[in-house]
């Protein structure tokens, strides 16, 4: 264990002040050669995707992939719930975590904003119901979050099966609330016209996931908060004995792995104009797979967010490019997840490399 | 509005005159307990065919247990269902999720005198009380034709665009009897009835509104000429209005959608969705619970019980007659 230095280097702010020293394990690696190309491995994917698919649309059809805004577009809208799920996961998993309830935390948080809409209509207004809609909605997903971070902070429940269990209440909380079913948002086109609607062809929401996309970046690497979940990924122990306050940490993580998928969902309720409680259910593991893909380690102590934004849109093309090139629909799955072996592959070669921890 | 009803009248009137005899008498001997194992419980079809079963049920004085699995897995279905058996209900109403993966844990049932009754779905070919096959021993299937249902959605559609142009469907994942017969006589009609219109590959978004968008602006970024599209269930449909939505092409790509839940309806008023085919979930449940209260009573009952469709659009949508048929939340 050893000097702040290196800790402070990660930003040019060097924001924080009087922190403590996360272990030099995690800063040390990261300025190897192998992991600087293992930081880049999802975005050089991205490219080589990117770059298989024009081809084939040039040679196939005489088209074009990339060159076409509109193919942008439709991309980057698929994208937006799988990344905001992967933003709060790419904390979690970096701090030796997982959350496996965003699914339904986005579930409920989608029918929470689609009713809470629906009452406060009438009295407030479109807009004003509007931002009430999306504050519950993301307020209520903060729940299961804080007791997601309690569970694993003070009770000391492992975190795959803390929020396995929370995965089943807040499915459960949700379908109940939706009552079975899915809930129409009524009387309020401003909601829909939120979710559908576009600046100079830029749809709203993907905006709204690129500015909050950008402040997770900024919580992770320049921030005390940031700092420390790398430290207590990289090595619990040590993080405790250099004084970081580990409960308060993971309990504050949690909640905000939980409001990032209920933005995910109140999202979700604006596109589709109704929130349905297995909005979610589909996304959990390409949140996971984004991450991992975006060169973040399972064992926690590495991650970054720009890596999990091309993971998730590494996703987000394969699905969209295979349709668009039309080939066989089961393909997609197959591709997604050789990408994710070969993904985990290079990232336990870089530890051989690199001397790290290797799982054998 | 098409309605089919071949074979209700006549169930209707034998229903009708078994429990119209034998209520009173046997309310007072014992009140029967009749389970509802839908093929999901999160569901706006099998909620709507629950009420159906509950108003039969509480017309009959009949205790309706209504139990199953959040999703449509066989894997999770058949512990709900020994757990049911274990209860020794007096009939089991089931919607099965899997032809042959649910054969022998209904044969448990059936071993032990319970009387089946499938609704929604079937097993084996559907075909039952024939005295051949391993799956014939449940006493009747009451559902929609789901066939016939994907052959209306394929003319809503081929109307709908004129008879010529390139369309795709939709679908959840392969492997599911309803939606698969959907997919199947859609493609059916459209090779029958309109040779010029083009059936791009089917699409699989495992239920996922977000997935089936992409789907729809990527089939539309590579076919400029997309004319149409059938959702076969509610999310299908769901998320492939959003993708028109999205692509900018509300009108010039037509939607029709299975199953009518009141978002589904929602985007026909807003023009989102074009046609919704809407099945008689109510119905199924209403018959499914006579037809077990009749057996239990000693009347005979058929062995298929074919409930109808309701197509639904702008022009009949607000129409009282027509709302009727909104799945129910």
């Amino acid at each position: 264990m050893s000097s702040t230095e290196d800790v402070q280097k990660t930003g040019p702010q060097a924001a924080p002040r009087d922190h403590v020293a996360p272990p030099a394990d995690h800063s040390e690696r990261a300025k190897t050669l192998v992991q600087r190309i293992a930081d880049l491995r999802a975005w050089l994917f991205l490219a080589a995707l990117v770059l298989a698919f024009e081809i084939w649309a040039r040679y196939d059809f005489d088209g074009t992939f990339i060159l076409n805004p509109y193919n942008l577009q439709s991309i980057a809208i698929f994208a937006v719930a799988p990344l905001l799920l992967a933003s709060g996961q790419t904390f979690v998993i970096i701090s030796g975590g997982i959350d496996l309830s965003l699914g339904f935390i986005m579930g409920l948080a989608a029918v929470v904003a689609a009713h809470v809409v629906n009452w406060t209509t009438p009295s407030l207004g479109m807009p004003l119901a509007v931002l009430a809609g999306a504050l519950a909605g993301v307020a209520i997903a903060g729940v299961p979050g804080l007791i997601n971070g309690l569970l694993v902070a003070r009770l000391r429940v492992p975190p795959f099966i803390g929020t396995l269990g929370m995965f089943g209440v807040a499915r459960g909380v949700a379908f109940l609330l939706a009552g079975g079913t899915v809930v129409p948002v009524q009387g309020n086109s401003f909601f829909s016209t939120l979710g559908n609607g576009r600046f100079h062809g830029v749809p709203y929401i993907v905006i709204v996931t690129i500015v909050f996309v950008l402040l997770m970046h900024y919580l992770l690497t320049q921030t005390r908060f940031g700092q420390h979940n790398y430290a207590i990924g990289a090595n619990v122990q040590a993080a405790r004995r250099a004084g970081i306050n580990i409960k308060s940490h993971l309990t504050r993580l949690y909640v905000l792995s939980g409001i990032c998928a209920g933005l995910a969902g109140v999202l979700y309720s604006a596109r589709f104009n109704a929130g349905a409680a297995q909005a979610g259910e589909p996304l959990l593991l390409d949140s996971v797979a984004a991450v991992v893909i975006g060169g973040a380690s399972l064992f926690g102590g590495s991650g970054t967010i720009f890596g999990t934004v091309a993971g998730a849109l590494v996703i987000a093309v394969i699905q969209y490019g295979l349709v668009f090139i039309n080939v066989e629909p089961f393909w997609q799955f197959i591709s997604v997840g050789v990408v994710i072996i070969i993904s985990v592959l290079i990232d336990q070669a870089q530890r051989r490399f690199s001397g790290g921890r290797v799982d054998e | 509005m098409q309605r089919r009803s071949i074979l209700k009248a006549a169930v209707i009137g034998t229903i009708a005159l078994g429990t119209g005899i034998s209520v009173p008498a046997v309310a007072q001997d014992k009140k029967f307990t009749i389970a509802l194992i839908p093929g999901l419980t999160t569901d706006a079809f099998y909620i709507t065919m629950h009420k159906g079963a509950q108003a039969a049920a509480d017309a009959l004085g009949v205790e309706l247990m209504f139990q199953g699995a959040p999703e449509f897995n066989p894997t999770l279905q058949v512990p709900v269902l020994d757990a049911v058996i274990a209860r020794n209900p007096d009939a089991i109403l089931i919607a099965p999720t899997d032809t042959n993966q649910l054969i022998e844990p209904l044969r448990k049932a059936h071993d032990a005198g319970i009387p089946i009754i499938t609704v929604d779905t079937f097993i084996g070919n559907g075909q039952y009380q024939t005295g051949g096959g391993e799956a014939d021993f449940p006493l009747a299937y009451i559902a929609s034709d789901n066939i016939l249902g994907g052959r209306m959605a394929a003319r809503a559609l081929g109307e709908a665009i004129g008879g010529e142009g390139k369309v795709y469907v939709s679908n959840v994942k392969p492997g599911i009897s309803t939606t698969d017969q959907r997919e199947e006589g859609f493609k059916l009609e459209m090779k029958e009835k309109y040779p010029n219109i083009e059936v791009l590959e089917t699409q699989f978004n495992q239920n996922d509104a977000n997935n089936a968008a992409s789907q729809l602006q990527a089939m539309f970024a590579r076919n400029s000429d997309l004319k149409g599209v059938f959702g076969a269930n509610l999310f299908s449909a769901l998320g492939a209005a959003n993708g028109v939505q999205q692509a900018g092409q509300s009108g010039n790509i037509k939607v029709v959608a299975f199953d009518a839940p009141k978002s589904i309806v929602d985007n026909i008023n807003s023009g989102l969705v074009d046609v919704a085919i809407a099945q008689h979930p109510a119905e199924i449940g209403y018959f499914g619970v006579v037809s077990a209260f009749a057996h239990l009573t000693g009347q005979s009952i058929p062995t298929l019980i074919g409930t109808g469709f309701t197509v639904i659009d702008k022009s009949n949508v607000s129409d009282p007659e027509i709302a009727k048929y909104v799945y129910s939340d």
